[in-house]
């Protein structure tokens, strides 16, 4: 204890000082309390001023996103003592967590199902302003220890919110197994962090020891931690072999949760792995010469069969919600494209793609949403005629599924375009086989993807059949929200420049 | 305002009136779509006339030699360490372009004609139409390789709507199969272009580009890149040009359609509605021949050349696989399918060739289709429209039932079978003799792929002519009796004021060819000299 001491002074005043990079995260905090106040102070009736208060301060933690961007200038911060850092990758990752959790906060209440939960929603928000200060945690961690607390943190808030709503066994048995798989990833993971930490006496992914300790010891111990820690994180990042609990969760969980659930821990997920990466993959640094474990390999193996078997297992899919779930496990496939390239230009590529993925697959849900809303229906098959009966939500749920599957003019093929430039730009340097082949397949699973994505507008407006002149449309806010998103799309699709320059 | 963005544009700014209107208004969405359609005509007709020639106007690997040229900056990225994304917005045309665009424009008013029989969901249908000529106007300008890949798949989701909501009992899987086949096509593309793309370098502004003449020196090539032409670079063994090359000519000849990637033709043709299938025969395929021209040519000349053969052989597959199908058929309109099918094969010929006369007969056969087809489809639809049928073998006799009707058809039934006179018989005539010329000048084509091509014209007479007696000739005997018999009337003036244009233009072509070979000639001599060039180095 007294060896300590002469440390604590330097310690608390960088503590101190890492409080002003900190603002966005205290001002969630704060947040979080209010709302969970809020509900406490005005009870069964709070669910609608929760909601105000909690995207209002959405928003102000947006800004103050954007307030960090000219803090850090070019430059990585390592905060608390090295165990979270920020960047420019980090905050743009936060950026666009916060925007998609503030279409999301807009977008819960919408939902017929979860609006007659007899609870209210007003946990709901408190929840969610939690999970989104996880987020931001995940987007900086650099230490395993803060590592392994940011991905509980979410997975903890992912558990309750993919169980908010239980009406059935189905949809209890979905929320279980979420909790199960997730409970056992972690523990696999924590594993590997504590196989990691036996090798090398340290937590720090930057550090030297931690680079000194892993080249020592034996490749295929190193290996198999590293792939322990890697099962954790792709659970979150749902990708092949760790994506079986997808299809059944986001099928049991209410439609806006499946919104949260495949988009947002993905996107922060893509944040840790860039940050846990990056010293081992660095041109120059501690593991210049290592060959212990090569990370371009395995993710690229990774990505490749993400891809294949995302795409061909939604071709099969009826529900509206699993055959999204599978092409958010195909996303994940071609995202991680990006990052094998490991460079800033894929780390662009990388945001703005997951951004639009993010957009496209929540306006996607909301418009599987409208229908559940006002017909009850979740299969495709059902979705017969029903073009004509809501134009504009069709109309939309077209442009969004173009999106999804990158055809211009919609900010998804931009962000494809984007992509494969960053990865052949690297191919053309390296002449890495497994980047042609990621190109090649994100290639062939684009046809791929277009003919499930187009059994939506298939069964919309190409198949006849005769339907009830409307009664009550619902859920206008649903198309005005999907609408507003579609437009969006668009736009960037047209014009990437309004949106590439602040990523 | 740039004229050429303005004929691009156009449509579209209509397309919004129509969605903006309301449905009570359905009935004028036809003639808004008309007029549009007009408009552009005017403007294309216009530039025409102020189009220049001379060898100082002749454009392919010239930038300063295009004309009606825009150029805006509209993406640019920083790539890091790789340099910056330049693209462009960049339109301008040379002789090529210049007859296709005026065939487009023309094509695109006699299907807004055609689209009067459509009766349902119009403000759908014609909104669709007009953004997909929006689309097609553009592939014919863009010199930005990022641009014309937006416009050309552009075109899918429109033409895949088109078929699949209006068209006939199979429509879903014609419409599927469609959209399937070219996007396959053109992803593919899309990795080349991007390939293409960090391999060139703008000269003046230093950064990646994709600008396509700038893709077509070799001297803009980064060193050491793939595609670079001193590089030799390799994609999984094969040589990296090779690869580029055939990736682009697979994307459009399946446009085109080259046998075997043919196959999703007759389906679209036979489901989709008249106007679409107007539009499909009309302007789609010359498409593809127009990317080979200006895309394979221009960016891959060497590869063209050495593969020069196999490109002249996949035309004469096309020639004769089209005509001896064409025969076969029972379906009128799977026929006339077929039978583009056979005509666009002349189009590879020709570029095969790589002589003036056959690219020249190559384009020329692209214009000269793009007004028969459309005549063609149209006579189909006018039938299809007044009962519903079109087999051949139902139908015997129409020459004294439909005297005016059976004109038109004979009109375009010799037209498109090479009767001197007409337009196909000059193009296929110059396509023919660049593919017996080449053997002498450059060696790139035997003989009997020339003598193989006068075969496929002398099928495609069989073809014609005997759908002519069995469907026109005799006694009347119709399937649906009497029935048929009253709903089988003559052209209407509508019909009549459509088809006669067409008809005289047929005529006009084959008088005076040229009406597009003077506007044609520096260009496709500029071609030939530049792909001769690039075989020098």
């Amino acid at each position: 204890m007294k060896d300590l001491l002469p440390y604590i002074t330097g310690q608390i005043n960088d503590v101190i000082s890492s409080i002003g990079l900190f603002m966005p995260e205290v001002y969630l905090t704060v947040l979080f309390i209010i709302v969970l106040v809020t509900d406490l102070l005005f009870g069964k009736k709070s669910a609608k001023l929760c909601r105000i208060v909690a995207s209002a301060g959405i928003l102000l933690v947006i800004f103050k996103d954007l307030q960090q961007v000219a803090l850090t200038g070019a430059y990585a911060l390592p905060i608390f003592n090295g165990m979270l850092v920020l960047h420019r990758t980090a905050i743009a990752f936060k950026f666009i967590v916060d925007i998609l959790a503030f279409a999301l906060l807009l977008y819960f209440a919408w939902d017929k199902k979860l609006q007659e939960h007899k609870k209210g929603l007003s946990d709901l928000y408190s929840i969610v302003i939690g999970s989104v200060l996880g987020l931001h945690l995940m987007t900086m961690a650099i230490n395993l220890l803060s590592v392994y607390l940011a991905i509980e943190f979410v997975s903890i808030a992912s558990y309750l919110l993919a169980s908010y709503r239980t009406e059935n066994a189905k949809t209890t048995e979905a929320g279980l197994k979420y909790v199960l798989f997730g409970a056992a990833a972690s523990a696999v993971m924590l594993y590997g962090i504590s196989l990691i930490y036996a090798y090398s006496g340290s937590l720090d992914v930057y550090s030297k020891e931690m680079a000194a300790g892993l080249m020592q010891t034996n490749t295929f111990s190193v290996s198999f931690a590293l792939s322990l820690v890697f099962i954790g994180i792709g659970f979150k990042l749902s990708f092949v072999p760790v994506h079986f609990y997808v299809p059944d969760v986001y099928e049991g969980a209410a439609t806006p949760v499946t919104a949260y659930l495949s988009t947002l821990p993905k996107i922060a997920a893509f944040a840790l792995v860039v940050n846990f990466v990056a010293p081992f993959v660095a041109q120059q640094g501690f593991y210049t010469n290592w060959k212990g474990f090569d990370f371009r390999l395995t993710l690229s193996a990774i990505g490749i069969l993400t891809m294949v078997v995302g795409n061909f297992a939604a071709v099969l899919q009826n529900n509206v919600k699993r055959m999204l779930a599978y092409s958010g496990i195909a996303h994940t496939g071609f995202a991680l494209m990006a990052l094998v390239t490991f460079t800033p230009q894929g780390l662009t590529a990388l945001t703005y793609y997951l951004l639009m993925y993010g957009l496209a697959n929540i306006a996607a849900l909301a418009l599987a949403n409208y229908f559940e809303n006002n017909e009850s229906i979740t299969n495709m098959s059902d979705y017969k005629g029903l073009g004509f009966k809501y134009p504009l939500a069709s109309v939309c749920f077209v442009v969004v599924l173009i999106s999804l599957t990158g055809i211009p003019v919609s900010a998804g093929f931009t962000g494809k375009v984007f992509v494969f430039s960053a990865v052949y730009g690297v191919y053309q340097q390296t002449h890495n086989v497994w980047l042609l082949a990621l190109l090649i397949t994100g290639a062939v699973t684009t046809v791929v993807g277009l003919f499930y994505y187009l059994k939506v507008p298939l069964n919309l407006f190409l198949k006849r059949s005769e339907f009830t002149p409307n009664e009550i449309s619902y859920s206008t806010n649903l198309v005005v929200f999907s609408s507003v998103i579609a437009l969006l799309l668009i736009i960037f699709g047209i014009l990437p420049d309004l949106l590439i320059k602040f990523l | 305002m740039n004229l050429l963005t303005l004929l691009i544009f156009t449509p579209v700014l209509f397309g919004l009136v129509i969605l903006l209107l309301p449905s009570s208004l359905r009935a004028s969405f036809k003639y808004i779509t008309l007029f549009a359609t007009l408009l552009q005509l005017c403007f294309s007709i216009y530039i025409y006339l102020h189009f220049q020639t001379g060898a100082a106007h002749a454009g392919i690997s010239n930038e300063g030699q295009y004309q009606f040229m825009q150029k805006l900056p509209w993406i640019s990225l920083d790539l890091g360490t790789v340099g910056k994304m330049q693209i462009e917005y960049f339109v301008g045309i040379d002789g090529i372009s210049v007859t296709l665009l005026v065939m487009a424009a023309l094509v695109m008013v006699v299907a807004a004609i055609a689209s009067w029989e459509i009766t349902s969901n119009l403000k759908g249908f014609f909104a669709l139409f007009l953004l997909l000529d929006m689309a097609v106007m553009g592939v014919f300008c863009a010199l930005d390789f990022f641009l014309f890949y937006t416009f050309y798949e552009l075109m899918l989701l429109p033409l895949y709507f088109l078929i699949g909501m209006w068209g006939g009992a199979r429509r879903e899987y014609a419409a599927i199969k469609f959209f399937l086949y070219t996007l396959f096509g053109s992803v593919f593309m899309l990795l080349v272009m991007v390939g293409l793309y960090l391999s060139v370098k703008d000269p003046v502004t230093g950064s990646h580009t994709f600008n396509m003449i700038h893709m077509m020196n070799p001297a803009n090539y980064i060193d050491g890149s793939v595609f670079s032409v001193l590089n030799h670079a390799t994609i999984l063994g094969m040589p990296a040009r090779t690869v580029g090359f055939v990736i682009l000519f697979i994307a459009f000849a399946i446009k085109v359609p080259v046998v075997p990637l043919h196959t999703w033709l007759p389906d679209a043709h036979v489901e989709a509605p008249t106007p679409v299938s107007i539009i499909l025969a009309g302007v789609l395929l010359k498409i593809g021949g127009y990317g080979i021209i200006r895309i394979c040519m221009g960016i891959f000349p060497e590869v063209a050349l050495s593969g020069a053969f196999w490109l002249g052989l996949l035309g004469v597959i096309s020639i004769l696989y089209g005509a001896f199908n064409a025969l076969a058929q029972r379906d009128l309109k799977r026929m006339i399918a077929y039978s583009s099918v056979s005509h666009m094969g002349f189009v590879l010929l020709g570029i095969a060739s790589n002589t003036a006369e056959g690219i020249s007969g190559a384009v020329l056969q692209m214009v000269s289709h793009g007004f028969l087809s459309t005549m063609l489809f149209f006579l189909v639809g006018v039938i299809y429209g007044r009962v519903h049928d079109r087999d051949i073998y139902n139908f015997r006799g129409l020459g004294t039932l439909m005297p005016r009707y059976t004109v038109y058809v004979m009109v375009a039934f010799f037209a498109s079978l090479g009767l001197p006179g007409f337009s196909a018989f000059v193009a296929e005539a110059f396509t023919l003799a660049g593919a017996f010329k080449s053997h002498s000048v450059n060696g790139l084509l035997p003989y009997w792929m020339a003598i193989c091509g006068t075969v496929g014209i002398l099928l495609s007479a069989a073809y014609f002519l005997w759908t002519l007696q069995r469907m026109f000739f005799g006694t009347i005997s119709l399937k649906g009796g009497e029935i048929w018999k009253t709903a089988l009337t003559d052209l209407n003036l509508r019909e009549t004021v459509t088809l006669l244009p067409l008809a005289l233009i047929a005529l006009a072509l084959g008088i005076m060819p040229a009406l597009v070979l003077g506007k044609i000639n520096d260009s496709v001599l500029a071609l030939v000299a530049f792909t001769q060039n690039a075989l020098g180095k």
